[in-house]
């Protein structure tokens, strides 16, 4: 079933609407004409779903609740189209706020957290004052853990929330001329259950179960909004068009229906079940206009995105439901070791590119099958590591969650001139040549076995100048295992008798940005085949250790509480691992072998927490 | 010279674009042109137009409806 959730909030003092309109102008908060316009959005934006038979979300700002025509909207609605009344933790800013908290603050992960809990407690009890009941849904951009837990302990109807947007991060901050500070990364792109330690990671089992569904911030590209910005590629008309995704003479954007299509389409690979999410602040259906597009494109394309919804519930392909809802049905159908799974291709570029993004409680992966299958995004979700943030903590704006691979920030398989940039890929060598399957590009499939999620590569051809090799990868995702399965098979080779070595790779690191940490803390470690363990302290010496028929080989990284390791399986195993240096602030853990015809060299890769 | 506002449209700079970067672009009355605060464009409105139509070249696919079986 394809479900979305439509999200509206009557925002008194929208962002950017405040800025835009006051061009020229002093700030002035109270501003008759910019509430009257902002409450005039939210009306427009609930027409616009009521019109094509969906039910919404209202997710009630604190402003609003001030605000006695925008709390008499919300039970009408209720009554009448079984809206959902609930309350948004985005939307703090107004005259109220600011004379109480004296900040100008207004992203409530950023808070201290004697502040988070003030403005929770302050925002909950004012909703209980004007409606008689607490909310069943809450939300931000993102939601802290810390934030979470004392929501769901303090007010326990809550069941569901908005909490994060998917790989909003520095690309994010860089578009917005470095002055966006939402650090979130590395977090899933659909729903969850997000664990007590991390909102990012999610839970394992019913003691790490925060007792919340996580929906995320709309639903994004998932290979568009890695490269480039976020705020461009999502289930939010206006987003596509900020992104210039439209016909200028016609005003039409298929692009916005093939994304809601291609979400529809992960079904196949997640149990039947699919999900999309639209929430559109009423900043972005401004009066003046948002950017180069002028109102009446802003509003055709929302009245256009809810007529394709509508479209699709008519044809009985998708679900309306209200954000209660749908935690209830999410809990319904999945369970905490489920992952989740996202095949997915270039539907803007005109490129062929396809990648695939895999989740569940122990990592996150992003696979890239234009280079040969290569791991290009790595998370540890199994550490479920501890990362406050706000003032008064280590990360008072970051949130993301550290990757040890991410080929954007830290360069994948092209570097320039020295050095190594992270990625998990494996080299196949004859004589003198090597040849790096990230520049194999090639497509997969993928499907659901006993043994897990099994990503199949088609066969690629490897021309060497006197052999040419058929290979074929096969990735498998054993479900609640933290392990990675690669088999490299020979399906074919043009002289029987030639030599073919192969040396499978994973070059890491840590952060949430594109710049290096220290790595002075982190321990590599060659394990023989008879248990005896050789290790490096991370020094920058450019040092390596290897063992013959090795049993395992790792790398312990304190900083994000992570043990990675690596065992194999084939002929001459070999395994390595290499420090580096300065210029090249990364590790590798790799094993070499031999292959022939019709044989396999597999290995694994496992993630575990540290401690 | 009087300060600079903003024009008809709030338009972002094209050539700030092309490198992800949105960031408003301000209008000089006097001169009719747009011009950026960060990097070195400037142009009238009919040149940003007509920037903002080259900076859709990445999106090959941009008019294609895709078929994903159901």
């Amino acid at each position: 079933m394809f479900a979305v959730n439509i999200i509206h909030r009557p925002e008194m003092v929208p962002e950017y609407s405040q800025k835009v309109t006051g061009q020229g102008k002093a700030e002035d908060m109270g501003d008759e004409g910019l509430l009257t316009e902002s409450l005039d959005i939210f009306k427009t934006q609930q027409e616009c779903a009521h019109k094509y038979g969906l039910k919404t979300t209202i997710q009630m700002t604190y402003a609003s609740l001030f605000n006695e025509e925008a709390v008499a909207l919300a039970k009408e609605h209720h009554e009448k189209y079984g809206d959902e009344i609930a309350l948004s933790l985005l939307g703090l800013p107004c005259e109220e706020f600011r004379e109480k908290y004296k900040t100008k603050d207004f992203c409530i992960w950023m808070f201290s957290m004697e502040d988070k809990k003030a403005i929770v407690n302050d925002v909950f009890e004012k909703f209980h004052d004007i409606f008689g009941f607490y909310p069943e849904s809450t939300g931000s951009y993102y939601m802290d853990a810390d934030l979470i837990n004392y929501i769901k302990e303090t007010y326990p109807s809550v069941k569901c929330a908005v909490a994060t947007c998917w790989e909003e991060g520095p690309k994010a901050y860089h578009t917005c001329n470095n002055s966006w500070y939402t650090f979130m990364d590395g977090g899933p792109w659909a729903p969850w259950i997000p664990s007590k330690a991390n909102t990012h990671a999610p839970a394992a089992n019913e003691e790490e179960d925060s007792g919340i569904v996580a929906i995320p911030h709309l639903s994004r590209d998932l290979l568009a909004c890695y490269d480039g910005n976020g705020s461009n590629f999502g289930t939010h008309p206006q987003n596509v068009l900020r992104g210039m995704i439209y016909d200028s003479k016609t005003w039409e954007y298929p692009y916005l229906y093939n994304l809601i299509d291609q979400y529809r389409y992960q079904a196949r690979f997640n149990g039947d079940d699919a999900y999309n999410m639209m929430f559109v602040g009423p900043g972005w259906m401004n009066k003046m206009g948002r950017w180069e597009a002028p109102y009446e494109l802003l509003l055709k394309s929302y009245d256009d995105g809810c007529r394709y919804y509508g479209k699709l519930k008519e044809e009985g392909k998708l679900v309306d439901m209200t954000m209660s809802e749908y935690a209830d049905y999410y809990r319904s159908r999945k369970t905490y070791t489920v992952p989740e799974v996202a095949l997915w291709k270039d539907i803007l570029y005109g490129s062929e590119k396809q990648l695939f993004w895999y989740t569940d409680p122990y990592m996150r992966v992003g696979v890239n099958m234009d280079q040969g299958g290569a791991i290009v995004d790595l998370r540890p979700y199994v550490a479920k590591l501890i990362w406050p943030v706000g003032i008064g903590t280590e990360h008072i704006t970051d949130a993301s969650y550290p990757f040890l691979i991410q080929e954007k920030y830290r360069a994948g398989y092209f570097t320039h001139y020295a050095g190594e940039g992270t990625v998990r890929s494996a080299k196949v060598i004859h004589g003198k040549e090597e040849v790096d399957l990230c520049l194999c590009r090639t497509k997969a499939v993928c499907e659901k076995t006993e043994e897990g999620t099994v990503l199949t590569l088609d066969p690629v051809e490897i021309e060497f100048s006197d052999v040419t090799v058929k290979l074929q990868t096969v990735m498998t995702f054993p479900e609640g295992s933290g392990v990675i399965r690669t088999e490299r098979k020979i399906l074919s080779i043009s002289d029987p008798d030639a030599d073919i070595a192969i040396n499978e790779y994973m070059v890491g690191c840590y952060g949430t940005t594109e710049y290096a940490e220290d790595m002075t803390s982190l321990e590599l470690s060659v394990s023989d085949e008879m248990q005896h363990v050789e290790k490096i302290p991370y020094e920058y010496k450019c040092r390596e250790l290897s063992a013959e028929n090795a049993a395992s080989v790792s790398c312990l990284l304190p900083p994000v509480d992570t043990l990675v390791s690596m065992e194999a399986e084939g002929n001459k195993k070999c395994g390595y691992v290499k420090e580096g240096y300065a210029f090249s602030p990364m590790f590798t853990l790799g094993y070499t072998g031999t292959l022939k015809e019709k044989e396999v060299f597999t290995t694994w890769l496992k993630l575990e927490k540290a401690d | 010279m009087a300060q600079a506002g903003k024009g008809r449209l709030n338009y972002r700079c094209p050539s700030c674009f092309m490198r992800d970067l949105d960031i408003d672009m301000f209008y000089d009355k006097e001169k009719k042109e747009y011009y950026c605060i960060r990097c070195q464009y400037t142009g009238s409105e009919e040149d940003v137009l007509e920037k903002n139509e080259m900076v859709r070249f990445r999106y090959r696919a941009m008019g294609k409806r895709f078929e994903f079986p159901d």
